[in-house]
């Protein structure tokens, strides 16, 4: 038997580098397809985040060069502010620091994992370096090389220079130089994300050089610059006891009931006194034995008759007191079963809905934009629904997007976002996918969906997007999700159908004129054999005839009179 | 018995062919289309309606006639037009037809209107099922005979018999033309009597017994003209018959197989039908009557070996009436066939399930049709109305 010491000495804690290092496919680092679409996902979103906080409207570049087989360099620059000399290390070499994981607010990436990520991967699979060249727009330049120490998760500047900044260059360029990757024009590959993001993201002027050198360009199409994200306080339905814990222990505030009132949205004074009788009548229910008896205690409960039940006890208003008592120490001394009792009580309780201006949609307007100016379509209209809430106190809000005809191709397709960043995989999984297809399109005067040019895109925007998995390429079938998501969907197709209604009728009018206009010729001929009328002057007479005939439908919009003739046998 | 021999009678109709009308008829329409469309309308043409529901039995005339209802055809209307097109190019080309002097056949007038319309991937005629008809409505519309748009149908029947005819710059006489007769053309509207010297015109409905008859010398000895209709008479024969009865007065017997068909092929030579029914006043004779082959013939004259059995389930068995059968109880619903004596042959040919040919007569010798049974039958009157 080996002894646990002798065990123990191969034992060592994994720094959180060392971990996704190991682990990268949570990343979304699996296939070379795929790990080059992320690296430049999150190099791109960086740039677009930033930008938007700084309020400038983005340029960003992306340019993929071939180095040899599966061996490529990747730049992307931006105009974004720039980073500051001190944070480049952080920035770009500390896994799970940033300015956003600390906060409650919606952005398109979340851990702080991102960018760190892509400078592990190129630095595991080529063994170089990221390039940073960056400036805020002040004097100078600084161009940094900088890698991963994996055991410390650190970054380390292995190299710095500093140039002159005569023109005031203001942004940042990364280039990361990859091996194991493939670059693809597939509906998986980079040129696909950026042509959704474009879309998406109207605002923005996308470009990509392509490995052979060709220049593709998104350009921008809106002038609106979407208004940086708001940081939410978290609402009491969608928190957790871990939740309230660690922000008790983080908080400034020095009672619990000032830090529950301070920290959360939607808790007042009023409600923390109501909290105080959910907590006694939730301890003093447990008491009762008879399980059928606290059953119908629960459930008086969850009807809001927390008086009534708390005076069905002796001497409840000792109890009370107890629990009032918790709301006024200090909120680092609040123990994992307070906190576990305060969530406990919050799901009995009822508030106001959470505030949803922390939400950033597109925007029909943008969203039409966004569609018209990448796709090129015949017929463009998007929704955007009210925020809601699922999951009891996590708002959400749902945009659709359809675009038909013109230089769209034939077949369905249908681009799936959360929070405005494509996803790309696992389509399937979806819950956008199974709400566009549990649509009856006939419905909508779309008779052959496979084969109608028609573009469905749907974006999912939260402060937390319930993702099925690590990779966060798809969103999970929450029901609350589900049905808004077909309402929006629905919406737009209504819109749909009346355009092709309309068309259908246009198309219809315009065939049953040239019917008649066809034979004028014809006519105008056989008569003039009849008559001896001059053919030219007899075509005229038929076709300002039916000139006229079709511009009074028109202001009309009644059909030709049609009288039947009669059969013949 | 006297002998009641057939004669010539005095002429009901005066030979009325005129082109003029024709063109007068054209002129008229198509000036009316002209003015509808300057005037802002929508053109149309107004056209009596074929078909059972619109034809009856009129039994004063007693004729298959059209009815008085009339179908519009518009321009401007999506299920018209195309129509409305044909009808004017038929009609521009049956202006140069007549205004020229030129006949042709439904064929030639077909391919000769058919082209591609300019700009469309559409023939004005896609093929002569669609130029026929038009062609028909016009006759309807104008009241007149496609032959007398010069129009002209496959001939069909032949006449052999002591007349002599006018047509064109030639004239010549109908027994002086060898055993075979004279063809008889599509249009008969051109055509002149000259000169007729016998007394009555008998109809055959197969090549066959009128060649028979010729070699029996039937026609000069019976002082009778013999016209073959070759099966069901076309439309010039069944004119040829009407003038031959109302310009020239003579009685019509016709002479078929004694069996549905050939009794239809009667009714229509008597009656009209009705498909032509617009045309039943020039094209049938009412005063028409038939000598053979009737159900009695086979009594009479010993025929009962040489019937042949009605094809079809008879209705009294199940499954029935099919085939002959059902034709035969068809006909018996016939107005026209509401009389005492031919709802007797039907019921007859029912009864016995047998049809008989008119070469059946054969089976006695091979002058037997000529030199009794037609004459006997023709002499004594004993005809059927």
């Amino acid at each position: 038997m080996v002894e646990a010491n002798q065990l123990f000495k191969e034992f060592k804690i994994q720094s959180v580098s060392e971990f996704f290092r190991r682990n990268a496919a949570m990343l979304g680092y699996t296939g070379k397809v795929r790990s080059l679409t992320t690296l430049v996902h999150e190099a791109v979103t960086n740039s677009l985040d930033a930008c938007e906080e700084a309020g400038i409207p983005p340029y960003v570049r992306v340019e993929i060069e071939e180095l040899g087989e599966e061996h490529y360099k990747v730049v992307v620059e931006d105009n974004g502010p720039g980073i500051p000399e001190e944070y480049i290390a952080h920035v770009f070499g500390k896994m799970l620091a940033g300015t956003k994981a600390h906060r409650n607010i919606q952005s398109r990436g979340q851990q702080g994992i991102g960018i760190s990520g892509a400078v592990m991967f190129a630095q595991t699979t080529s063994g170089k370096a990221t390039r940073v060249i960056t400036s805020t727009g002040g004097d100078e330049i600084i161009e940094a090389w900088v890698n991963i120490d994996v055991d410390r998760n650190e970054g380390k500047i292995i190299k710095k220079e500093k140039h002159p900044n005569p023109k005031g260059w203001r942004g940042t360029r990364i280039e990361l130089e990859v091996k194991n990757v493939k670059y693809v024009r597939s509906k998986q590959g980079v040129y696909w994300y950026l042509k959704l993001t474009a879309i998406a993201n109207p605002h923005a002027h996308i470009e990509l050089i392509e490995p052979d050198g060709k220049l593709i360009v998104f350009p921008r199409s809106s002038d609106y610059i979407p208004e940086p994200p708001v940081e939410m306080k978290p609402h009491p339905k969608g928190v957790m006891t871990d939740d309230v814990y660690r922000l008790a222990m983080k908080t400034k505030k020095n009672t619990v009931r000032r830090f529950l009132i301070g920290e959360f949205s939607r808790i007042s004074d009023q409600k923390v006194d109501e909290l105080i009788e959910y907590i006694a009548a939730l301890r003093l229910i447990k008491t009762v034995e008879d399980k059928n008896l606290q059953e119908q205690y629960y459930q008086r409960l969850m009807e809001g008759d927390v008086k009534a039940v708390l005076r069905a006890f002796d001497g409840y208003t000792k109890v009370v007191k107890e629990v009032a008592k918790l709301m006024e120490k200090p909120p680092e001394k609040l123990t994992w079963h307070e906190a576990e009792e305060i969530v406990q009580a919050f799901k009995y309780m009822k508030f106001l809905a959470p505030p949803t201006h922390g939400l950033r949609p597109i925007g029909e307007e943008n969203i039409e934009k966004g569609l018209k100016e990448i796709l090129r379509p015949e017929f463009v209209t998007a929704v955007t629904r009210p925020p809601r809430v699922y999951s009891g106190g996590i708002p959400f809000q749902v945009e659709v997007g359809i675009a038909y005809g013109g230089e769209i191709p034939a077949g369905f397709d249908l681009y799936r976002y959360a929070n405005r960043v494509p996803l790309l995989f696992d389509a399937g999984i979806c819950v956008t996918t199974q709400a566009a297809h549990s649509i009856d399109w006939k419905r909508y005067r779309v008779d052959d969906l496979e084969n109608t040019p028609l573009v469905l895109m749907v974006n999912v925007l939260s402060v937390h997007v319930p993702y099925t998995g690590t990779g966060k390429q798809s969103i999970a079938s929450d029901e609350d999700i589900y049905n808004e998501v077909r309402l929006a969907i629905m919406d737009a197709a209504r819109r749909l159908q009346n355009y092709l209604s309309g068309k259908h009728r246009r198309l219809a009018q315009v065939r049953r004129r040239k019917t008649f206009e066809k034979y004028v010729p014809e006519i105008a001929r056989a008569l003039n054999i009849l008559t001896g009328e001059p053919e030219e002057k007899i075509r005229e007479y038929f076709i300002n005839f039916i000139e006229s005939r079709f511009a009074a439908l028109e202001s009309e919009e009644v059909p030709v009179e049609e009288v039947e003739e009669n059969a013949s046998s | 018995m006297p002998q009641a021999k057939i004669h010539r009678e005095k002429p009901k109709e005066k030979f009325s062919y005129d082109p003029k009308k024709v063109l007068r008829m054209l002129d008229e329409h198509a000036r009316r289309v002209l003015e509808d469309i300057k005037r802002g309308k929508n053109p149309y043409f107004d056209i009596p309606m074929r078909g059972l529901n619109n034809v009856y039995f009129d039994e004063e005339s007693r004729l298959i006639k059209l009815g008085d209802k009339l179908s519009r055809r518009y321009f401007l209307n999506v299920a018209h037009a195309r129509k409305f097109m044909q009808t004017l190019i038929i009609m521009a080309y049956v202006k140069r037809l007549v205004s020229e002097d030129k006949h042709a056949s439904l064929r030639e007038a077909y391919y000769a209107n058919k082209h591609t319309i300019p700009g469309t991937h559409e023939n004005t005629f896609e093929d002569q099922s669609e130029s026929d008809p038009i062609i028909e409505d016009l006759e309807r519309m104008f009241g007149v005979l496609r032959e007398e748009m010069n129009l002209t149908a496959d001939r069909r029947g032949y006449i052999y018999g002591d007349i002599v005819i006018r047509d064109g710059e030639d004239e010549f006489n109908a027994s002086k033309l060898g055993s075979g007769g004279w063809a008889v053309p599509g249009t008969v509207e051109h055509i002149q009597f000259s000169e007729i010297n016998v007394d009555y015109a008998l109809v055959v409905e197969t090549a066959a017994m009128a060649d028979r008859l010729i070699e029996e010398k039937y026609s000069k000895k019976e002082n009778a003209l013999i016209i073959a209709t070759q099966g069901q008479a076309s439309r010039g024969v069944r004119r040829l018959i009407h003038r031959l009865h109302y310009e020239e007065g003579l009685p019509i017997i016709v002479f078929t197989d004694g069996d549905p068909y050939g009794w239809y092929i009667y009714s229509t030579i008597k009656l009209g039908s009705i498909n032509l029914a617009y045309l039943s006043e020039k094209l049938a004779t009412p005063e028409a009557k038939f000598v053979g082959m009737t159900m009695d013939d086979i009594k009479r004259y010993g025929l009962e070996n040489v019937t042949e059995k009605l094809k079809g389930i008879p209705p009294s068995k199940k499954g029935g009436p099919t085939g002959d059968y059902k034709r035969i109880i068809e006909e018996m619903n016939y107005p026209w066939f509401q009389n005492e004596e031919w709802q007797r042959q039907l019921k007859l040919a029912l009864d016995w399930g047998v049809r008989i040919e008119q070469q059946a007569l054969a089976n006695k010798s091979l002058e037997f049709v000529a030199k009794e049974y037609l004459p006997e039958k023709i002499n004594n009157g004993d005809l059927l109305p």
